[in-house]
């Protein structure tokens, strides 16, 4: 691992973060805009209680979409990741109850999300199922295993030890909110400041190029569903310790919301860019339009239209901004 | 060519032994039970439920389930499974009513008897409808939080899935409750989906608005108890949440206070009652049309009943609840 402290060359990194920049103010000006229009509809929006309230929120979003994103921008796609983090908190959440040690479940977690990330990887590498298949697969498989695991059970009730995890405070902020930010400074670095990063962004861009550019391509994907696969058993860790349970039908719901994450963050379905601020964003403007439905006690039958509604502006606006720059 | 026919005969013979054999020639009846999925616990009791009372009127139970929860194409494939089958008694219960009631009708038009049980189905030729009143356990159940409020306060609700039939029927029942207690203003009325993560969420996201919330309905268990987590990790567990459903991990919070009370929407009894009376209506007894099974309210006062595990339960007789 000498290679991740390589600064990569400097034409190599300023190339694809120029746009990429734009497309960040670009969230952040539909964020202020949702933020002021709400702040002056509803007293209860602009208060650092709501703020916190919404970062610890997007927090779990955030967890299961970044290892999306890695994989997304070196061209691949993870269908697995809800069905992950459901199968990741459903045995570590046995693991913890027959154990009654938080270490065995944070064990039990990141272990299932690496071998369904690196299982994911080998149909992909080895058997050469792409990856929309083989991840669509995984999905069926980690979620079948829950199923069968847990019988139709909840399993419930653990230690505040364990629960501070996803419940406690440091300095005043959440828990997850430092897990978000932790992973999340992790990954930028890792996608821009190593030679690692700089192949998996070649690698989503023109596989070809960076095959014959001589990037062990298929050790960095596995790497990349591993990663993936990490982060949805770390989701999972969070999601057990917020909410004192787990049963089989936590993850699945998470899935769209995470692929809408990181498409309303700008990285491009066909890979080869993109970025974790993005997704950071693209997190955070979901978990705001539901915030912002809610305090405005707007009627449950229009909640779909308005976020449907929304991610088409933030997408519309991107290409739209997109085209100007290119201008 | 006489040994090839012997060869034949023996094989035919061979094949309809197996046949017979087999579930759907045996002495009982086979019954195909339809679940919407394998997550929430209600359902386990169902099939719980169907199985017990299968098992002692000697008929033998398939259950069908969507490996996804509630995913209507599975739900579909399943129906036209049981088509080509053709169980003695099929015990349904629709994922989406609308979508699915021309496929009961063909499978009714073509002789196999339907029983509706746990969700209305639509308009159709059924032997018979078993489950619960959703409007009366919203109304029952909204009721029971007004009252121990001293019928004035603050409530939010945190609503079921928009569009489906429970959910919109249980906020119907809360809606007409919230009517007859002038002194009792609604503050919110959001989607929780009957979910977990989205009770927990939306409450937190109430809480952020509203300082002055003394009660909070909600139209499922899990929903319920992430609103509760909410509330509790905002200094606020003293707050009331009610819910319905009555599933275990539910009650248990009943029992520690997390949740004042539940409105019995009890899967294993459906199950049961759903079984007897479809097997009587195929054996050439009349049977009612309608079965509705009242829902207790379950408080700290009277939990014990609805801890104990599914299979441990004993089915009601359908008698109990018939004429009512």
């Amino acid at each position: 691992m000498t290679t991740m402290d390589t600064p990569a060359p400097a034409s190599a990194r300023s190339q694809p973060l120029a746009p990429g920049t734009l497309a960040i103010v670009v969230r952040l000006g539909l964020i202020a805009c949702i933020g002021v229009l709400l702040s002056s509809l509803s007293p209860g929006f602009a208060t650092t209680d709501n703020l916190l309230n919404i970062l610890r929120q997007a927090s779990l979003l955030f967890l299961v979409a970044s290892g999306l994103t890695l994989v997304i921008i070196g061209g691949g796609l993870d269908l697995s990741i809800g069905a992950n983090l459901t199968l990741c908190a459903c045995l570590s959440a046995a693991a913890i109850k027959s154990t009654g040690q938080p270490a065995a479940g944070i064990v039990v977690a990141l272990g299932c999300g690496a071998l369904v990330g690196l299982t994911n990887g080998v149909l992909i590498n080895r058997v050469k199922i792409p990856p929309f298949l083989a991840t669509f697969g995984m999905l069926w498989v980690a979620q079948g295993i829950a199923y069968w695991f847990m019988a139709g059970q909840v399993v419930y009730g653990f230690s505040p030890a364990f629960r501070f995890f996803g419940s406690g405070f440091w300095l005043g902020i959440p828990l997850p909110i430092w897990v978000m930010l932790v992973t999340g400074a992790c990954g930028v670095i890792f996608l821009s400041r190593t030679t690692i990063g700089r192949e998996v962004y070649l690698m989503g861009a023109n596989e070809a190029a960076a095959v014959l550019s001589g990037i062990p391509v298929a050790r960095r994907r596995t790497l990349l569903y591993v990663v993936s696969g990490l982060m949805a058993g770390l989701a999972a860790l969070i999601y057990v310790a917020r909410l004192n349970a787990a049963e089989p039908g936590i993850g699945e719901p998470l899935l769209l919301p995470a692929i809408a994450a990181v498409l309303v963050g700008g990285t491009s379905l066909f890979g080869g860019s993109g970025s974790l601020v993005g997704t950071l964003l693209g997190a955070i403007i979901l978990t705001l339009i539901v915030n912002a439905l809610n305090l405005l006690n707007v009627s449950a039958s229009w909640h779909p239209f308005v976020t449907g509604v929304i991610v088409v502006v933030a997408v519309l606006a991107d290409a739209a901004v997109n085209r100007g720059a290119r201008r | 060519m006489k040994t090839r026919h012997l060869r034949r005969i023996g094989l035919i013979s061979v094949v309809a032994c197996g046949l017979a054999a087999s579930p759907a020639f045996a002495a009982g009846e086979v019954i195909a039970a339809f679940t919407k999925n394998q997550v929430d616990p209600h359902f386990e009791g169902v099939r719980a439920g169907v199985e017990q009372m299968a098992k002692k009127m000697g008929a033998t139970v398939r259950q069908y389930v969507p490996t996804k929860p509630n995913n209507i194409t599975e739900g579909m494939s399943q129906l036209e499974d049981v088509g080509v089958t053709k169980p003695n008694l099929v015990l349904f219960m629709p994922i989406d009513p609308k979508a699915q009631l021309p496929t009961i009708k063909r499978l009714i038009e073509s002789g196999t008897p339907v029983l509706n049980y746990n969700d209305k189905a639509g308009d159709a030729p059924y032997l018979a409808f078993v489950g619960q009143d959703d409007y009366k356990l919203g109304y029952d159940i909204a009721k029971t939080l007004f009252d121990h409020l001293g019928g004035k306060g603050n409530v939010v609700i945190l609503e079921g899935i928009k569009g489906s039939n429970t959910g919109d029927e249980r906020k119907r029942g809360f809606d007409a409750a919230l009517k007859e207690y002038p002194n009792i203003k609604l503050l919110a009325s959001q989607p929780a989906n009957f979910q977990r993560l989205l009770g927990l969420q939306v409450m937190e996201n109430l809480i952020q608005q509203f300082s002055d919330i003394n009660g909070v309905i909600a139209a499922a268990d899990a929903s319920a108890l992430g609103a509760a987590e909410a509330l509790k990790s905002a200094g606020r567990g003293n707050v009331p949440v009610v819910s319905i459903n009555g599933v275990p991990e539910a009650v248990e919070a009943v029992k520690n206070g997390s949740l004042l009370a539940i409105a019995e929407f009890n899967g294993f009894k459906i199950g049961c009652v759903a079984t007897e009376i479809g097997l009587k209506a195929i054996r050439g007894e009349v049977v009612p049309k309608r079965v509705v099974i009242p829902g207790a309210v379950i408080t700290k006062a009277n939990h014990t009943e609805w801890l104990v595990p599914y299979q441990q339960r004993t089915c009601p007789a359908a008698a109990e609840y018939v004429g009512q």
